[in-house]
């Protein structure tokens, strides 16, 4: 009995200085993980648009740290995925540094199949961030955020007034074409250029012209262009293109009718 | 003068008692306070750590009062095995049973914060399981060693 007593004596001695070395050695190590990343680069391979991130973890502590997996999902308003990345380090020693890329991914496909809509309406994107990895490969650790993004449209309520023609000489008349349009965008102004092509119920081009364009975030654009057409082609009814190019995309035709 | 040597013995037994429990209770409680003190800045991420901390470590100190006052006792292995137990029990609440949950609010977002401990709980509880088993393993050294002796 006594050395029964004596065993389980020792035994749990053993198991409190473990711990606690355990513990102490594990807040330090943990103290001791740096993380950075660097500029994003960009590239595009079938269709597919990648933005890596370098990142940068030096784990100067005591453990190991393994499987460390970093995801990044953007989804939005009706939940359907926009952008996922992940990246994946197996391992990363204790007193060693390891570089890495943080992909984000993005299908130019479904960019321009939904740009109409992130383009001319105000919208929410949800951020969901996540970090796992093993400490010490015993210990898994799990940091999440969950971010709601506002994204205002950089050519909100874009409307075509109501379109004025002025004598321009016999051939020809002035079309007066007045347009509106709310940068709702806090991240960037609408600056560039806007080109117009006017169609007849034909399906003919009868007049094009361009328009410069600077908006400043969350400001209103009212102006209006003018086009001179031939009078033997317009009709009463039609449609217009418009196309635009500014610093931060290009997006186009973008088509209303007329008449 | 019969009372007089009553009192003498109950001082000379009951006193190193009565020094011996309050010098253990100053130990046990240290940790504790220090523990608290360390935590208190961060006492907004732990909500539930604060009130039942002081409960467990009054429970856990009366059981180690009461152990040491009952020593010479099978009562004291007892008080042992209870005390183990107790202290079981706030390691399983205070690790929240081996997951932490962290909701940690920056710049009006909150960050959540998991962290899973349970290979350390599981190392923590073993450590209680050793001290319940030598208890106990104790209590019945002692009682057969009363037994042996009521034969002799």
């Amino acid at each position: 009995m006594k050395y029964a007593v004596r065993a389980l004596g020792w035994a749990t001695k053993i198991f409190w200085i473990f711990i606690i070395a355990f513990s102490a050695t594990s807040v330090y190590s943990a103290m001791n993980v740096r993380m950075s990343f660097g500029e994003p680069q960009l590239s595009l391979s079938n269709e597919i648009l990648v933005i890596s991130i370098p990142l940068f973890i030096n784990n100067s502590g005591f453990y190991d740290l393994s499987e460390l997996n970093i995801t990044v999902d953007v989804m939005d308003y009706n939940g359907s995925l926009v952008l996922t990345s992940t990246t994946f380090v197996p391992l990363i020693p204790r007193d060693s540094s390891v570089e890495t890329m943080h992909n984000v991914s993005m299908s130019l496909d479904d960019i321009i199949s939904k740009a109409e809509i992130y383009l001319f309406n105000d919208t929410i994107f949800n951020l969901d961030m996540s970090m796992k990895l093993n400490f010490a490969r015993v210990v898994p650790f799990q940091v999440s955020m969950n971010k709601t993004i506002p994204w205002g449209a950089p050519l909100y309520n874009f409307s075509v007034g109501g379109i004025s023609y002025d004598y321009h000489n016999v051939t020809h008349q002035r079309v007066i074409i007045p347009l509106s349009f709310e940068n709702h965008s806090p991240y960037f102004g609408v600056d560039g250029t806007m080109h117009i092509e006017m169609y007849n119920d034909g399906g003919e081009v009868i007049a094009s012209g361009t328009s410069s364009l600077d908006v400043p975030s969350n400001s209103k654009y009212e102006g209006q262009v003018e086009l001179i057409v031939d009078v033997l082609k317009l009709t009463p009814s039609g449609e217009m293109h418009f196309y635009f190019e500014t610093s931060m995309f290009s997006f186009g035709p973008v088509v209303m009718s007329y008449g | 003068m019969v009372e007089k040597g009553n009192a003498k013995l109950f001082l000379r037994k009951i006193l190193p008692k009565v020094f011996k429990a309050t010098l253990l209770a100053v130990i046990a409680y240290l940790p504790m306070y220090f523990l608290s003190a360390l935590i208190s800045p961060l006492q907004p991420l732990f909500p539930w750590y604060e009130p039942l901390t002081n409960i467990f470590a009054a429970v856990f100190i009366f059981f180690l009062v009461v152990g040491v006052f009952f020593s010479g006792t099978v009562f004291q292995y007892v008080f042992g095995v209870a005390r183990m137990l107790v202290l079981m029990i706030f390691f399983i609440y205070v690790l929240n049973g081996g997951i932490i949950n962290l909701t940690v609010p920056v710049e009006g977002e909150s960050i959540n914060i998991m962290l899973n401990v349970t290979v350390v709980l599981a190392m923590l509880v073993l450590i209680c399981l050793l001290g319940i088993a030598k208890n106990v393993i104790q209590a019945i050294d002692f009682m057969s060693g009363k037994a042996e002796t009521k034969e002799m």
